[in-house]
């Protein structure tokens, strides 16, 4: 095997996971608070082979990681008093996992049996500076400010039962996917109460999937995968010539 | 190909998607439904190279790392529990709850049933049952002479009787409110059962604090709206035509492999 063909399987692997990001970016197109994933790929300079008599070096595809776009998805209404949503960029809402806390962007919120305000799956929404946010359940609905002050109204006015925490990490590439739309912290970086953050009841995030733009990421990875195919026939052609006339002169 | 699996994630969710649309657009006209939503998740994630890793001996660091995820869930399917509008419908046992609670019904097999949808009846005994012919409970019981019903935003039950020009208090109406009323759960015939997740009922009278009050004559109509639906069905239509493409898309690629000739 020559350069060639390793170059063109080394951009052939790359684009099969361009496909897998690009899967999931679709599959998630309607999951609350999803963000979407593109593959970063750069030219990587190989060793030649072994036989090539000139010494060309090869640059090979490599995808070196993954970008997110942590930029605001639309807001989308339902109504419903336990749904939120964040406006402000790259803040997240902190949830408590099984060991130690989560972030997350997907304000579908509920109560539990005991009123304390969760996520569909169970974990504790984490109120500011930490603690859980407890409704007293002979009260109404709760009412919650753009600054994350929740509140219910009682006999005697509105009580204030918590405030949500929204919080910023100074470095989003910190953050690493969990699925269940929860992202974990990979270094040791306490993240910073975000001021600037705005709390928006009735509304969730949609995820901010371009629809548009996967869909012509398919077409193109499609069609690379096919013209990158096309070179490995071709320089198998080229060989099997060149095996044939070199053979017919000796 | 991860890609195909990925995508099959993606339309599955979506048929669930377009499921509980199709139910909420089936019981529009139901009286007090309350609308459905499927929440979805994204699955678990693979990490191809890890972020936070060292790339080298001196000790540099992979910033952003690779991690390819398999998809989407459903995370829960949640009910939307807000007010639905009352309707003005004249008949004498007809009540809407306007705020919180829940009317209790007593099952055939003894369980407490909670319900929204007030439009009750009276049986041949003279009490007050649901259309189903359950019984209200605390049961309440109107006299056979009685002339005209009036029922208070407290939940007091009052009766005229022929001849007599007082009015009698035959019964007072309780209603039940949960810790978590998205956590009830259904069983059909608008009726929901206590579960591990909505805690237990509180009961008290009609026009208590954080209680709702009575309304006579009306029922609480539903609380879907008919063009967020539509518009979420078109969406989740496109959704499941996209997840498709990538199948296609997968498919094509698979095959421009296999006919690489050796």
């Amino acid at each position: 095997m020559d350069n060639t063909t390793y170059v063109a399987l080394s951009r052939q692997l790359v684009l099969r996971r361009e496909l897998d990001v690009t899967a999931n970016n679709i599959a998630n197109m309607n999951t609350t608070g999803y963000k979407f994933e593109q593959l970063l790929v750069s030219p990587e300079r190989g060793r030649p082979t072994f036989n090539d008599p000139i010494k060309t070096a090869a640059h090979f595809a490599f995808d070196k990681g993954i970008g997110r776009d942590f930029s605001q998805g639309t807001f989308l209404q339902t109504g419903n008093p336990y749904d939120l949503a964040i406006d402000g960029e790259g803040a997240f809402f902190v949830v408590n996992g099984a060991n130690g806390n989560l972030y997350t962007r997907d304000g579908a919120f509920t109560v539990n049996n005991e009123g304390v305000l969760t996520t569909q799956n169970g974990l504790v929404v984490q109120g500011d500076g930490g603690g859980e946010i407890r409704l007293n359940p002979q009260y109404g609905e709760p009412t919650i400010s753009p600054d994350g002050i929740v509140s219910q109204r009682a006999e005697d006015g509105a009580v204030r039962v918590g405030k949500i925490g929204v919080v910023r990490f100074g470095n989003l590439a910190d953050l690493e996917k969990r699925g269940d739309n929860l992202f974990a912290a990979t270094t040791n970086v306490p993240p910073v109460p975000a001021t600037d953050a705005r709390v928006r009841q009735g509304l969730l995030e949609a995820s901010n999937v371009n629809a548009i733009a996967e869909i012509t990421k398919l077409v193109e990875i499609n069609r690379a995968y096919a013209s990158v195919s096309k070179i490995i026939e071709q320089n198998q052609e080229l060989n099997r010539t060149a095996v044939e006339r070199l053979g017919r002169s000796a | 190909m991860r890609a195909l699996r990925t995508a099959t994630t993606g339309m599955s969710a979506q048929q669930m998607n377009v499921e509980v649309i199709s139910n909420n657009i089936a019981n529009m006209n139901t009286v007090g439904f309350k609308r459905q939503r499927a929440e979805f998740q994204d699955l678990l994630y693979q990490n191809v190279e890890r972020m936070g890793a060292q790339s080298s001996e001196t000790g540099t660091v992979v910033p952003t790392g690779i991690q390819v995820g398999a998809g989407v869930k459903t995370g829960s399917v949640y009910r939307i529990m807000t007010q639905g509008s009352p309707t003005r419908t004249e008949n004498t046992y007809d009540i809407a709850i306007d705020g919180k609670g829940y009317f209790q019904i007593l099952l055939p097999s003894g369980e407490t049933a909670y319900t929204r949808a007030g439009n009750f009846a009276v049986n041949d005994q003279g009490q007050i049952v649901t259309k189903d012919g359950y019984l209200v409970q605390p049961n309440i019981t109107i006299p056979q002479d009685t002339t005209d019903v009036s029922i208070s935003k407290s939940g007091q039950v009052q009766v005229i009787q022929d001849g007599v020009t007082t009015p009698v208090v035959v019964g007072q109406l309780e209603i039940a409110t949960f810790y978590n009323e998205a956590g009830l759960e259904a069983i059909g015939d608008n009726l929901f059962l206590e579960s591990g997740a909505s805690g237990p009922a509180n009961i008290a009278t009609p026009g208590e604090i954080g209680y709702g009050t009575l309304m006579q004559h009306y029922v609480e109509a539903s609380n879907v709206d008919a063009v967020s639906e539509i518009t979420a069905l078109i969406v989740a239509q496109r959704a499941y035509e996209m997840n498709s493409k990538v199948i296609t898309t997968a498919d094509e690629m698979l095959s421009v492999a296999s006919q690489l000739r050796s």
